[in-house]
């Protein structure tokens, strides 16, 4: 009985990747099909939503996996976004390779920052990120090339000819968008699951552990906080594409929006972090319809997605600290542990 | 030579508010090994408060008075409501070194969207409540104010009356040797708890301070405090974040340098100064200038 179950589980694992390529495949088209049945406000929507997902998702690897808070994903993603943008104005390259190099300068500057705070742990780490996003998006008025407060335009042309006229310029976005985080959040899923995912985990529970066994931890970190870089690089050229390369499109909020999406989807589960962009999208609209009840008050409409996150963050991080997935997870593992008890008696 | 002692005496007078800043991130970081994000946060809603009461009775001795108190009261309520609840929930898991860093921040997010349902999220203008026109020596006006010598005032009065709190008083005793070691200060009797939530409400109070001294002469929004946050951060951890001299040297210090800064090479050069600085701290000597060794890294 025992040993069976054992072969069972061990197929279950032998082909954990084609069923990861047939899911994301399948999350793909389906998403292909929505894009076409929706209005235009959803499709830009939708490719806000894959924006943040993968954002969430490069902050899931460092902070779920690796251990270490990053206050700062918003200075990464304004990186790639002006590399891509610096990219397209200057060389015009195809398209792909703009957003190549986002992920290329932006893990570069994630090499050389984490190499520093791979020493930090937790509020030194986060110090060091907040003052980071605080402080990069003033350079832009530091060099006349980054444009200004006005900032540069990331333009990504429009949809080749084969894709017909109706194909709007919002729908391409999207496309784009979708596209990269789902390879993006794919390529991070399978890293979580390889040895380097396992070496993360072990690093942040129990670092003399990890190093006991010969791991390098701090490399390690600075590996985590590299590959992160990347891709909320290429999370932030996403952003630029669908908005403006500018210091208003990567302010402090986009971090913390980032960081309570994280929390909310739970910051150990990458699945959640498509769930978690998608909360990011709907609270404005939750709160665009609170505050119409409230008259059209300028102040209600500005404070109360805030209000909303903000609340949601404290009440994730009190009650279920490991986000409510983990939990309800833990909660099935449980009653399924109770089962078996129940069987054997 | 005249314009390097004025640059110097303005350094100090903004380098005393971000001293009482990292003080305030000190205290908390003291009594219950957080780094209190929402430390602006709270700062903001005291400032505010201060600015009603200037308006409505025109004193600001009095709004000085209020806004201490609620900070103080912000400052326990905070502890005393949230942390311990955080701290019974989240001991353990993979999140735990990081849930009071997220609790806080959303704390913050929490009093920045009350402030602005309430005072809205437009600029408000807080009259000075002294001349800021530079005194004037023979028949050169200097860039140095009234202000400026009110705030380094203020700052070293309240700094005075802490150090007299903490190195005269039995409560100060308290409160250092459960910093120090909270279990042997549990065994001699000191309730530990308690001293926690008093570590908050000094926070509180210095904040409070910080925030009513930062806003005189400028334009108050929720956001306004952000910057000083950070830089109060940055002169705690070049302070050594666990000495409260070090916070008001690294403040002190941190101001000077960014004066001259301002002075001879432009605002813009400001921020990145200051998290070089940062930066190069926490590389060079992570216990920073007055601090532990070892406190830094996991």
């Amino acid at each position: 009985m025992l040993k069976r179950k054992h072969e069972e589980s061990s197929k279950r694992e032998h082909n954990p990747y084609r069923r990861r390529i047939l899911f994301f495949l399948l999350l793909g088209w389906a998403l292909l099909l929505l894009g076409d049945r929706v209005s235009e406000l959803r499709v830009y929507q939708g490719a806000l939503i894959a924006i943040y997902a993968l954002a969430i998702g490069s902050l899931i690897l460092l902070t779920g996996y690796s251990g270490q808070l990053s206050l700062g994903q918003g200075a990464f993603m304004a990186i790639g976004a002006y590399a891509a943008a610096l990219t397209q104005i200057y060389l015009q390259p195809p398209i792909i390779i703009t957003f190549i190099s986002a992920v290329v300068v932006a893990a570069l500057f994630g090499a050389i920052i984490g190499g520093g705070a791979a020493r930090l742990s937790g509020p030194y780490l986060a110090g060091t990120t907040l003052a980071l996003a605080l402080g990069l998006p003033t350079l832009a008025n530091l060099f006349s090339f980054l444009g200004g407060e006005t900032g540069l335009y990331f333009d990504v042309g429009i949809a080749p000819e084969r894709f017909g006229s109706e194909f709007t310029l919002y729908k391409w976005f999207f496309w784009i968008a979708a596209l990269a985080t789902l390879i993006m959040l794919f390529f991070i899923q399978n890293i979580l699951k390889s040895r380097y995912g396992r070496a993360w985990k072990a690093g942040r529970s129990n670092p003399a552990a990890a190093q006991l066994v010969g791991l390098h931890v701090g490399r390690r970190k600075v590996l985590a906080f590299t590959i992160s870089a990347g891709v909320a690089g290429l999370a932030g050229a996403l952003l630029g594409m669908v908005s403006l390369v500018a210091p208003s499109t990567f302010t402090l909020s986009l971090s913390f929006a980032i960081i309570t999406g994280a929390v909310l989807a739970g910051l150990t589960s990458l699945t959640g972090s498509i769930l978690g962009g998608l909360v990011l999208v709907i609270i404005p609209e939750i709160a665009e319809m609170v505050s119409g009840n409230f008259g059209e008050s300028e102040a209600v409409r500005a404070n109360i997605p805030g209000l909303i996150t903000s609340l949601l963050l404290i009440l994730t991080v009190l009650f279920t600290p490991n986000g409510p997935a983990e939990q309800w997870h833990h909660h099935k593992e449980k009653k399924k542990q109770k089962a078996v008890e129940k069987q054997k008696n | 030579m005249q314009q390097v002692i004025n640059v110097f005496l303005i350094g100090i007078s903004i380098g005393s508010i971000y001293a009482l800043m990292s003080l305030a991130l000190v205290l908390v970081w003291r009594s219950t090994r957080v780094v209190n994000f929402a430390q602006a946060g709270q700062a903001i809603v005291t400032t505010y408060v201060a600015w009603e009461v200037v308006n409505r009775s025109g004193s600001f001795l009095m709004a000085f008075i209020v806004a201490v108190a609620i900070g103080g009261l912000i400052g326990g309520l905070v502890e005393s409501g949230m942390m311990r609840t955080l701290f019974k929930h989240a001991s353990d898991g993979p999140v735990a070194s990081v849930a009071p860093v997220i609790a806080t921040l959303g704390l913050l997010g929490v009093i920045r969207a009350l402030v602005g349902l309430i005072w809205t999220n437009e600029g408000k203008r807080f009259e000075s409540p002294v001349s800021t026109a530079g005194f004037v020596i023979g028949d050169t006006t200097l860039p140095f104010s009234r202000l400026n010598l009110l705030i380094i005032c203020t700052a070293a009065f309240v700094m005075i009356v802490f150090s007299i709190v903490f190195q005269r008083t039995n409560l100060g005793l308290a409160l250092r040797a459960a910093a120090y070691n909270p279990e042997i200060a549990r065994l001699s009797g000191v309730k530990v708890a308690m001293t926690r939530t008093i570590g908050w409400v000094f926070a509180g109070a210095a904040g409070a301070v910080a925030g009513i001294l930062l806003s005189p002469n400028d334009s108050l929004t929720p956001y306004s405090l952000d910057v000083l946050f950070v830089f109060g951060f940055v002169a705690a951890v070049v302070g050594g974040l666990e000495s409260l001299v070090g916070a008001v040297v690294g403040g002190l210090v941190l101001g000077v340098g960014l004066s001259f800064i301002t002075f001879y090479l432009g605002t813009s050069l400001v921020f990145p100064t200051a998290f070089i600085v940062l930066v190069v701290v926490l590389l060079v000597r992570p216990s920073g200038l007055f601090g532990v060794k070892g406190a830094r890294s996991a």
